[in-house]
């Protein structure tokens, strides 16, 4: 091999002639490359993305979610305060203890009998943190459950500034905390979320997806239905689906006076409320 | 503000130009380290809370891309309406509104959660967004700034050397009219969004209100031009050489004056008929509450009104004070004392009254007072050095007052 190559050859090689004008050109290529690729894997252009939001929708595990709108039904004359939804809320979806997603706060009617009103997401069919969102990180799937997704947040906090009902919290730091809820409330069912995002209630779409891909009946099986739903221990939160008649949550609401939350603002929450038989 | 012989044929260094640029350097490293303990820790270092989730950083956002808001303005004067004999400040106007435009890009970068998504906004669009739209006209608008403003970079003796570029960048010149009419439709679309950005909030009854998108603009139209007229100033004090003709600095100033007082008109008419006659029980209880725990009132009537206001409009407005740019320029530092104070009220108001609602939290959650902290403060220090910076290293080397072009104009 040594004896073929000429000598002529060996000095082109070492003779490299890159000008300016080369350099730009070639810098500008792999500049516009990467732009390029970066556009057709995850950009608007990119077919992968839409694999991506169908993954999200849970259509990718042949499920279609048009015939579903999940909701809940809240009892306040049965919440009792114990909190159980929110330590089993903390647990499945190993929340900060700090920022819990669910809330129980103590109220009194106007003639001052005490009630307690619990509150997840109420997963509003318009809601404002959707409509305010620059990058479309949130958004209501086809079965009404408004959902994160947490590698396209840009962690702007509009939408923890727009939500009506202070349903949203930021991941101020990355997370280090041991969960104190894990395992006596139940075990982690989702990764947490990393540092910079929002995140919120999802209704455990985790245990939704899984339900209906296993034929179960979110609401009714126990695998399909949140863990706040689950844990409740005097029955004060009902699940299921709002676009079934026959289901349990639609009886409930049509069988009870319900109310929900600030309804003057338009939102049209998927969570209804049966206030106490005395009234507020 | 150092008194130095800034010259461009003479680039000898004085003292004094060495410890303004000491105070940059300090001020810049403040920043440094700030951002560093931001990036490397997350956003927890900062004041912010889940309830009270923007503040300083926004403020800054918000004041300096009004305060760049003479750039559109007098590009709009002089190639749009033809009022030809602004031409000299232009440039200058360009460079401030570049200045505080890259500046709000570069804090708001570190305000948001995941600064390495910052493109997001242009992969992923949401067009219903007021964010998104403002991300959109944000970053556009910075590129028409620099178009603008590629002649006059390209008049550096850097570029001897490449005529083709100079060439390039003197055609896109020709482009001026154009990019003022593009400039002015992107500018009053996202000046007026950024006071939509609260606007728009059903759930916060202070913020809900048609009137924030016009205030925004029209303070921004008012102090912009005066920003860039105070600058002119200053830097022929510090320079000593002349900037654009003083008579076009008090035309300026006047134009700001009655900018200032259309917008006092709105603010008073926002005060009379929209809080007070249009107020809901909401709005009511959330602005007793703010004026009950907060200093807004001061902030409004001393900062807003008086500060932001009033002394602008008597020193730009009445012909004692305007003839002498001293007044001017303090006329202008007031004004953008006011813009600053607004923002802030408007950001840190609408979020210190809790958002609460029967059944459920009425009448349990107490205001969340919101001070920034030092790292807060440090990239706002940061910021303000790197602004500087660019505005020494404009002076100093940049032909911002030559006009080869002048009468002529674009």
């Amino acid at each position: 091999m040594t004896q073929e190559s000429r000598p002529t050859k060996k000095k082109q090689k070492v003779k490299v002639e890159l000008t300016r004008r080369d350099f730009l050109t070639l810098a500008a290529t792999a500049a516009g490359s990467v732009v390029a690729a970066q556009a057709l894997t995850t950009g608007p252009l990119s077919p992968f993305a839409a694999l991506k939001q169908s993954q999200i929708t849970g259509e990718a595990h042949g499920v279609s979610h048009g015939d579903y709108h999940w909701g809940m039904v809240i009892d306040l004359d049965r919440c009792i305060g114990c909190e159980y939804c929110l330590r089993a809320c903390n647990a499945t979806n190993d929340v900060n203890a700090a920022e819990p997603w669910n809330i129980v706060v103590p109220n009194t009617t106007s003639t001052g009998r005490r009630f307690f009103f619990s509150r997840p997401c109420l997963h509003c069919q318009h809601a404002p943190c959707v409509e305010v969102c620059p990058v479309r990180a949130t958004y209501v799937r086809e079965d009404g459950v408004v959902v994160m997704d947490y590698d396209r947040c840009i962690g702007c906090r509009y939408c923890e500034v727009a939500c009506p009902y202070d349903a949203r919290r930021f991941n101020w730091q990355a997370r280090a905390d041991s969960n104190p809820y894990v395992p006596t409330w139940g075990l982690p069912e989702v990764e947490r979320r990393p540092r910079g995002v929002v995140e919120k209630c999802t209704f455990c779409i985790q245990r939704i997806d899984y339900g209906l891909e296993k034929n179960l009946t979110p609401g009714e099986d126990y695998e399909a239905t949140p863990a706040c739903v689950n844990i409740c221990p005097v029955g004060a939160r009902i699940f299921g689906n709002l676009a079934d008649p026959t289901s349990r949550v639609s009886q409930v609401i049509a069988g009870n006076p319900t109310l929900r939350l600030r309804q003057e603002l338009g939102t049209d929450p998927s969570v209804y409320y049966i206030p106490p038989k005395e009234g507020l | 503000m150092a008194t130095t012989t800034l010259s461009r044929r003479s680039p000898a260094i004085s003292p004094a130009l060495l410890a303004w640029l000491a105070f940059i350097g300090l001020a810049g490293l403040i920043g440094l380290v700030s951002v560093y303990e931001v990036l490397s820790k997350g956003l927890e270092v900062t004041n912010l809370t889940d309830s009270v989730p923007w503040g300083l950083w926004i403020t800054i956002d918000l004041s300096s891309i009004a305060l760049g808001a003479g750039a559109f303005t007098l590009s709009a004067v002089v190639y749009l309406f033809g009022l030809k004999r602004f031409q000299p400040i232009v440039r200058l106007a360009v460079f401030v509104g570049f200045i505080g435009y890259s500046a709000a890009l570069l804090t708001l970068v570190m305000d948001i959660g995941r600064p390495d998504r910052f493109w997001h906004p242009w992969a992923y669009w949401n067009v219903h967004s007021v964010l998104w739209e403002i991300t959109w006209c944000i970053t556009i608008y910075l590129a028409i700034l620099l178009i603008e403003f590629a002649p006059v970079v390209a008049e550096l003796r850097l570029f001897d050397r490449y005529p083709r570029i100079r060439r390039i960048a003197h055609q896109v010149h020709k482009a001026a009219p154009v990019l003022a009419v593009a400039g002015l439709l992107i500018s009053l679309l996202h000046q007026s969004s950024l006071g939509a950005t609260y606007g728009i909030l059903r759930s916060r009854p202070i913020w809900f209100k048609p009137s924030m998108p016009i205030m925004f603009v029209i303070s921004a139209i008012a102090v912009g031009p005066a920003v860039a007229m105070a600058a002119a100033h200053t830097i022929e004090w510090v320079t000593g050489r002349k900037t654009v003709p003083h008579d076009i600095l008090r035309t300026i100033a006047r134009f700001s004056g009655l900018g200032l007082l259309l917008y006092a008109y709105i603010k008073l008419w926002d005060l009379a008929a929209v809080s007070y006659y249009g107020r809901t029980p909401a709005s009511d209880s959330a602005l007793f509450l703010l004026r009950a725990e907060t200093p807004y009132n001061f902030g409004f009537w001393v900062g807003e009104m008086f500060l932001g206001i009033l002394v602008p409009v008597v020193f730009f407005l009445m012909s004692r004070f305007n003839r002498r740019p001293f007044y001017l320029v303090m006329g202008a530092l007031a004004a953008t004392a006011g813009i600053l104070f607004n923002r802030w009220n408007v950001t840190v108001s609408g979020l210190v009254v809790p958002v609460t609602y029967s059944p459920g939290v009425l009448n349990q959650l107490q205001p969340q007072p919101y001070y920034p902290n030092l790292v807060e403060w440090g990239v706002a220090v940061g910021v303000l050095a790197f602004a500087l910076l660019l505005l020494t290293l404009g002076v100093r080397y940049l032909p911002l007052f030559d006009h080869p072009d002048a009468p002529a104009g674009g």
